[in-house]
């Protein structure tokens, strides 16, 4: 499938319905279709292999195009990505359900129900997602009208309503507060005794948004250290992703040196990634010892990224056109060091692992899923490749400087929470491989490309970035302002997080926290501490020697 | 003298099981390359909990008498038992199936203040307690009954059949292996701490208690946890009595000291089980001491 065959087909069997495509970036078909057409063309798409990633709501009635919607799709084979246009006059903002052909697009629609005050005829669950229970009806935040810091009253006496519980459950609430979860969420968990049978979610309790933010206040450039704050786990997955789209949709060069620099913040965050979320495995199965020694083997990284740019997390490291600081070959030297010990630490890792026939018990069988199943929910990353789909944005839809880099992509058929387990440590040495080859091949050159007067308005640019939990799009359309019309985050829990009931359904309740655990939600942590002196206010900050001697055996 | 024994039993115990448990703590923060707290953190904790505020959420008096009932069992079971392989005054009154009773007496407190706390992690806590219970308790019978069938009485002193000379035999050994592999369970540790799950249950039947209520069960499970370590040094390991009352005690001490390094170890390198998947190896542990009584029967 090439994306003139897949033009040619569409245009065979949808006629005028299908109009375009529309001028964008090199693999990026972006085409037209009619609003009515709509769930067949999607259907039609899935039918011919594409993976359904997003949808992007946008409220354009003030260029008199009413409003639009585009969804997103996936050609991992092929390496390329189709986006279907449809709008809605403004009076009527009506777009046909595509949930029930396509179930992971029921959040999308959904977000622009309460967002953009969209309609969904057929949506199977047309409930509030994102908003909070006592925002008022009729005001949609993401329309141009409305402030970005418009805050309604607060109103008493508004509940969201959960799911009925199937006949024969209890309800479990795990929420909005619980020790398994590590921001608020609410899992309402059906159980017969201790068996799952249903959950219903309710979350976005935190949501920030960071989108209105940046379509109103912002500029292009301040918006990537914004969109590192979006996760304190993958902060340089979004910088990135944020970065790449608005300069693919510019026409933006970005210099090869720059590129490898990006690919080396990446997969560094990519191992510090997967150990936190191996530590928090095992803590959630009660094994706190895989927990402290995970995150110790952890800690070198924390340091060499502070050493390369200053913190531990949150980077700051991309900019348009770049990033902002060098590798010195004093620095490589440094991540050659850390790398060789990390490598051996995770080694001996993985032996114990997989070696516990404990851990096997806990985790194998756990969170089953099969493959038709996570391919119908469009699952992404770890959680995918554990259920043998074989898909990764690197080698897929290269980026930055992949193209130039070999390395492999674990894969399991278990199709379970083991399966997690062993794809995200055998990636853990890929990634370590990724960054060896890097500080071997990066060219010499410049690290900003030359800044440009005015970038060009209304452009689409889309980017997807594989985050160690797997890919994040975001999709930005060039705005006036020097500030994006439109800027669409898609992070991979969004994806994965509406699978999780299916992962759920006839599991132990005593799963539960390894099975949520497993899509690996995120937290972000602070690891020193200032120490304040009551009376005096005298402030002493401990340094790293003090607090391992405070805090480990022998102080080493 | 057999009359301040259980007071010495009792004073013991109390004093010492917090220690333990700061021992156990200590040596768990160690494996996991962590310095740890202090080894009296234990005492510090309780003292804490004592000068805190008591919420009866449930507002019932079952939720009420519940700690104080798990924690006067445990302190009878303590005052009663030969610490130091020396019987005091109570001792030759009471049997081992009334330190069986006594034991399932504070689990069942345990539960009563789950229930009646109406909960719902308390309650889901409440039924694996229940089942870990009623999968557990055999295998503590047993090992009484087995002490019984050995010296053909139910007294306690036959709770340590070897010290009396009957020497080890084929099925002493098998009981001695079923009782190190319960010992996780007994103790609540990792892999068998599953009524508390912190993960998933938050702490499970005790998520209601609060303040002094709290600690109570607390102290109760770290005396309770002292007695299975004292069982099993008293009843396998007898060469270490020597006669003089406080070496026994001492020495019992020294070998239970090791029994709780041994919780500690097992109990930070293992992950938590499930309890469908404890329940079928309890239920291996209860045939095999069943076996272990029978060979004891026909005088093996």
């Amino acid at each position: 499938m090439t994306q003139e065959t897949l033009l040619q087909t569409l245009r065979a069997e949808f006629g005028a319905a299908v109009t375009g495509p529309d001028p964008a970036a090199p693999r990026r078909l972006l085409l037209d279709v009619e609003r009515a057409r709509l769930p067949e063309i999607a259907r039609r798409l899935i039918a011919l292999g594409a993976r359904y990633q997003v949808g992007v709501g946008s409220d354009d009635r003030a260029r008199g195009l009413g409003f639009g919607l585009i969804h997103l799709f996936a050609f991992d084979k092929s390496g390329f990505t189709t986006a279907i246009r449809t709008s809605a006059p403004a009076e009527t903002p009506e777009f046909p359900s595509i949930t029930p052909d396509i179930p992971v697009a029921g959040w999308t629609e959904r977000e622009y129900r309460d967002l953009l005050g969209f309609r969904f005829p057929g949506h199977p669950k047309p409930k509030k997602l994102i908003l909070a229970d006592d925002w008022p009806d009729g005001i949609y935040p993401l329309r141009k009208e409305v402030p970005y810091n418009l805050v309604p009253p607060a109103a008493e006496d508004v509940a969201y309503q959960l799911d009925e519980a199937p006949p024969g459950t209890t309800m479990v609430p795990v929420g909005p507060f619980h020790s398994s979860l590590h921001e608020p969420a609410h899992f309402a968990v059906y159980v017969d005794g201790e068996t799952i049978k249903g959950c219903d979610y309710r979350g976005f309790m935190t949501h920030r948004g960071i989108e209105k933010l940046c379509q109103t206040q912002v500029s292009y450039n301040e918006i990537p250290f914004v969109a590192e704050r979006i996760c304190g786990i993958c902060g340089s997955v979004h910088a990135t992703a944020y970065a790449q789209s608005v300069e693919e949709a510019a026409g933006l060069a970005v210099p090869r040196r720059a590129e490898f620099i990006r690919v080396l913040m990446l997969e560094l965050e990519r191992i510090h990634s997967h150990l936190l979320w191996l530590g928090v495995a095992g803590h959630l199965i009660g094994f706190d010892t895989v927990f402290m020694h995970a995150w110790r083997v952890r800690e070198p990284v924390m340091w060499l990224s502070e050493r390369i740019t200053g913190n531990r997390k949150t980077y700051g490291m991309v900019v348009l056109g770049g990033v902002r600081r060098d590798i010195s070959p004093e620095t490589a030297e440094d991540i050659r060091s850390v790398l060789k010990k990390v490598e051996a630490e995770v080694l001996g890792l993985k032996a114990a692992i997989l070696k516990d026939s404990l851990i096997h018990k806990r985790t194998k069988g756990v969170g089953h899923m099969p493959k038709a199943e996570a391919e119908r929910w469009s699952l992404v990353g770890p959680v995918a490749r554990a259920r043998s789909i074989d898909i990764d944005a690197r080698r897929d839809h290269p980026y930055a400087a992949y193209n130039e880099l070999s390395f492999d992509v674990p894969t399991a058929d278990s199709c379970d929470v083991w399966g997690t387990v062993l794809v995200r440590l055998l990636e853990v040495f890929e990634s370590v491989k990724i960054m060896r080859q890097v500080l071997d091949k990066m060219p010499a050159g410049p690290i900003l490309a030359a800044p440009q007067e005015a970038l060009p308005a209304f452009r689409h640019g889309l980017s997807m970035v594989e985050a160690p939990r797997g890919e994040s799009v975001h999709y930005v359309i060039t705005g006036e302002e020097n500030r994006p019309e439109r800027w669409r985050v898609r992070a991979p829990t969004y994806t994965n997080l509406q699978g999780v009931p299916r992962m759920l359904l006839d599991n132990q309740f005593a799963d539960f926290p390894i099975i949520v655990g497993s899509i690996d939600p995120c937290y972000s942590c602070t690891d020193r501490a200032v120490v304040v002196e009551r009376g005096t206010g005298r402030e002493r900050v401990w340094d790293r020697a003090e607090l391992t001697t405070l805090s480990r055996a022998g102080g080493k | 003298m057999r009359f301040i024994m259980p007071l010495i039993n009792v004073l013991a115990f109390l004093l010492l099981a917090p220690l333990f448990e700061g021992l156990l703590r200590r040596l768990t923060a160690r494996v996991q390359s962590r310095q740890g707290p202090p080894l009296v953190q234990p005492y510090y904790d309780l003292l804490k909990l004592l000068g805190k505020e008591n919420l009866n959420s449930a507002g019932t008096w079952p939720f009420r008498l519940a700690p104080l009932l798990a924690f006067a069992s445990i302190l009878v079971v303590v005052a009663v038992i030969p610490f130091g392989f020396r019987a005091g005054a109570l001792a030759g009154r009471m049997d081992g199936i009334l330190v069986v009773y006594l034991l399932t007496l504070g689990g069942v407190a345990v539960l009563m203040g789950a229930l009646a706390g109406r909960n719902t992690f308390g309650l889901i806590g409440a039924s694996r307690e229940m089942v870990t219970m009623i999968m557990i308790e055999p295998v503590l019978a047993m090992t009484i009954i087995l002490g019984a069938v050995k010296l053909k009485t139910l007294t306690l002193v036959a709770a340590m059949p070897f010290a009396s000379g009957a020497g080890y035999g084929v099925s002493t050994v098998l009981m001695l292996a079923v009782y190190l592999l319960a010992l996780q369970a007994f103790a609540g540790r990792q892999p068998f701490d599953i009524a508390e799950a912190e993960i998933e249950l938050l702490e499970g039947p005790m998520i209601e208690y609060s303040g002094p209520n709290l600690a109570l069960f607390k102290l109760s499970a770290m005396l309770k946890r002292m007695f299975y370590a004292w069982l099993f040094v008293s009843a396998f390991l007898p060469f270490l009595r020597t006669g003089i009352y406080p070496l026994d005690m001492l020495l019992q001490l020294a070998a239970m000291a090791v029994v709780f390094a041994v919780i500690g170890l097992v109990g930070a390198t293992n992950p938590r089980l499930r309890i469908d998947q404890a329940v079928r190896y309890y239920a291996v542990l209860i045939v095999w001491a069943l076996v272990a009584i029978g060979l004891a029967v026909k005088g093996w």
